[in-house]
């Protein structure tokens, strides 16, 4: 029954990647092994680390506030006090069935003056010197939180709410009796919960924001922020670019490691809070 | 006493609460608030629905989201569906080839492959269950480079092959798929088949099957979603144009805007072209929308 998957995974997923770990060995030049040279270099290589640390730094923001407005919206949705749950709830969402590249079009095109009259009007009403630019080298990385903010945020609300309706009634019914507020039902019973839906899109988000590529490549074609801005990017540029196939390799062997490592840490990090793996088992 | 009051004492929702005018108040702030995030996900998706109906002068020269005088849809859609020859209309094709081929076959094999981990037990099976599980967490643009040399070496680079064969290794699928057959089919059911002669794979196909078959549905919608808005993957294994999706054929056209001398900037073109990529997919949306929550949710819940 496995056999059909397990040869496409073999052929498709491991080979390419054992695959691009020898290719991280050998030399750009001659193709021949070199040991760890393609490391060396990419350790080296200042505009790769800043990719790496541009992509911590957005996350560090960009999934706080992410996942921050999921929980509270999740969280009001599923509260008495919400009207047009069902409306709410399906206007979140849609924005999960745009591709990201028609995402980032839409936004360039928002975020550029020439084209969004919007953008002009402080600069009309006396409050600014010119239009706002938000593609600007220094606003671009914000304005590409704001993308992904408006992509992502649905899709994560989507997972907590459908994990907040698995809440015992029971247990909500006996807080109200024992005279809870809505607010304390909320931050004290439905929140420690969900902790770990909560734990398990913190980690997508993380794994997602280090894969940063649609977003950047389709603004840069629209308003020229630059090409080297993620990590992904830059790999991209390496082998396609430079025609430098071997420490293209060595550079996506190293995010991944970058990737995991991260994981694990957020894992580390928040693992006592998490309490036992097995304790909410067989719900 | 009125009988508001009455019915207010008694109902449980307004215990520990500051009474109905505080309640009214709240409800009042929240839905504000939610309505202001609303307007920020709304909008950009009707700018493109205005904005696909002027032309590159009024896109330009026009209030950004009111629309134009004159309405240009039909002229711009003449547009987008001949530019170059009619590129738009392949990639169109191209792209429900790529979607519909990579959800069939993620949704079957993953199916098979869940059913197996969950309802027999051998030898390699934990051992499976633990690389599908730790499939998840590396980063599918990691493998993408070598992918392409791979797939160059075998001539399957700027074919529909090389494209659906990697999309089809679907780890999330396999491991839904083994939570869900593992609730979902009982294994008496599975017995009793067993006892009347049947194979193992007819046994799937009679018991395990149509029990699954809700969770095929979601598994084919994420599937077909996931590879409809794939743009990496395809950007890196194909060249030639007539075999691109819509994304990386858009994303072409977006690339020649800012581009000295590249000809007449397609700004029309490309926005009525991203409106057209997405509306099949806003339309069945509400529809959908049952399928997928539960699929993306399953997977978060199980991963606890």
């Amino acid at each position: 029954m496995t056999a059909p998957f397990l040869a496409v995974f073999a052929m498709f997923f491991v080979a390419p990647l054992v695959y691009s770990v020898i290719l991280s060995l050998r030399s750009p030049l001659t193709n021949g092994f070199t040991g760890l040279l393609n490391y060396r270099t990419v350790f080296s290589n200042g505009e790769y680390w800043s990719g790496v640390v541009r992509m911590g730094y957005f996350g560090l923001i960009q999934v706080s506030v992410m996942i921050g407005l999921a929980i509270l919206l999740a969280l009001f949705l599923d509260s008495p006090y919400c009207r047009g749950r069902k409306f709410f709830a399906l206007v979140y969402f849609l924005p999960f069935a745009v591709p990201g590249v028609i995402a980032a079009i839409q936004w360039g095109f928002l975020l550029e003056p020439d084209l969004d009259s919007v953008l002009n009007v402080p600069h009309h009403l006396g409050l600014a010197a010119g239009p706002v630019t938000p593609l600007d080298y220094r606003l671009s990385l914000y304005a590409i939180m704001l993308i992904v903010t408006w992509e992502f945020t649905g899709y994560n609300m989507t997972i907590l709410l459908t994990s907040l309706t698995n809440v015992p009634h029971q247990v909500l019914e006996a807080a109200k009796v024992d005279g809870c507020s809505e607010l304390a039902i909320a931050t004290r019973i439905k929140l420690p919960l969900i902790r770990r839906t909560i734990a398990f899109i913190v980690i997508l988000s993380i794994i997602g924001t280090l894969q940063l590529f649609n977003e950047p490549v389709i603004l840069n074609e629209i308003a020229s922020i630059g090409n080297s801005f993620t990590p992904n990017q830059i790999i991209y540029n390496t082998a396609f670019s430079f025609g430098n196939e071997q420490l293209a390799a060595a550079q996506s062997v190293i995010l991944a490691a970058i990737t995991i490592v991260a994981t694990v840490a957020f894992f580390g990090l928040v693992r006592r809070k998490l309490g036992p793996l097995a304790a909410t088992r067989g719900r | 006493m009125t009988a508001a009051t009455i019915s207010r004492r008694r109902s449980p929702a307004s215990l520990g609460t500051g009474g109905r005018a505080a309640r009214r108040l709240k409800t009042t702030i929240g839905t504000a608030a939610l309505l202001l995030v609303a307007v920020y996900v709304i909008a950009p998706i009707y700018w493109l629905v205005v904005a696909s109906s002027k032309n590159a002068g009024q896109l330009f020269n026009s209030s950004t989201f009111l629309p134009a005088a004159h309405l240009n849809w039909i002229s711009n859609l003449k547009s987008l569906f001949s530019y170059n020859s009619g590129d738009f209309k392949w990639w169109f094709l191209n792209s429900v080839v790529y979607a519909v081929a990579t959800a069939s076959l993620a949704t079957a094999v993953s199916t098979l492959a869940g059913y197996g981990l969950a309802k027999y037990r051998f030898k390699m099976r934990g051992a499976i269950l633990g690389v599908v599980l730790g499939a998840l967490v590396v980063p599918a643009t990691a493998l993408v480079v070598p992918l392409f040399l791979l797939e160059h070496d075998v001539h399957l680079t700027n074919t529909y092959e090389g494209v659906i064969l990697p999309l089809m290794v679907y780890p999330f699928g396999v491991y839904f798929m083994s939570i869900f057959a593992a609730d979902a089919v009982p294994d008496t059911l599975i017995d009793s088949c067993r006892m009347d002669g049947a194979g193992e794979f007819r046994t799937f196909w009679q018991i395990g099957r149509p029990i699954l078959m809700p969770g095929m549905v979601t598994l084919f919608l994420l599937s077909f979603i996931g590879t409809w808005n794939n743009y990496f993957l395809p950007l890196v294994l194909l060249g030639t144009e007539s075999r691109f999706p819509l994304t990386v054929g858009l994303g072409a056209w977006a690339s020649d805007l800012n581009l000295a001398g590249a000809g007449q900037p397609l700004y029309p073109e490309v926005i009525i072209g991203s409106l057209v990529s997405v509306l099949p997919m806003l339309v069945l949306f509400p529809f959908l929308q049952k399928y997928v929550a539960r699929g993306l949710t399953l997977g978060a819940i199980a991963g606890e």
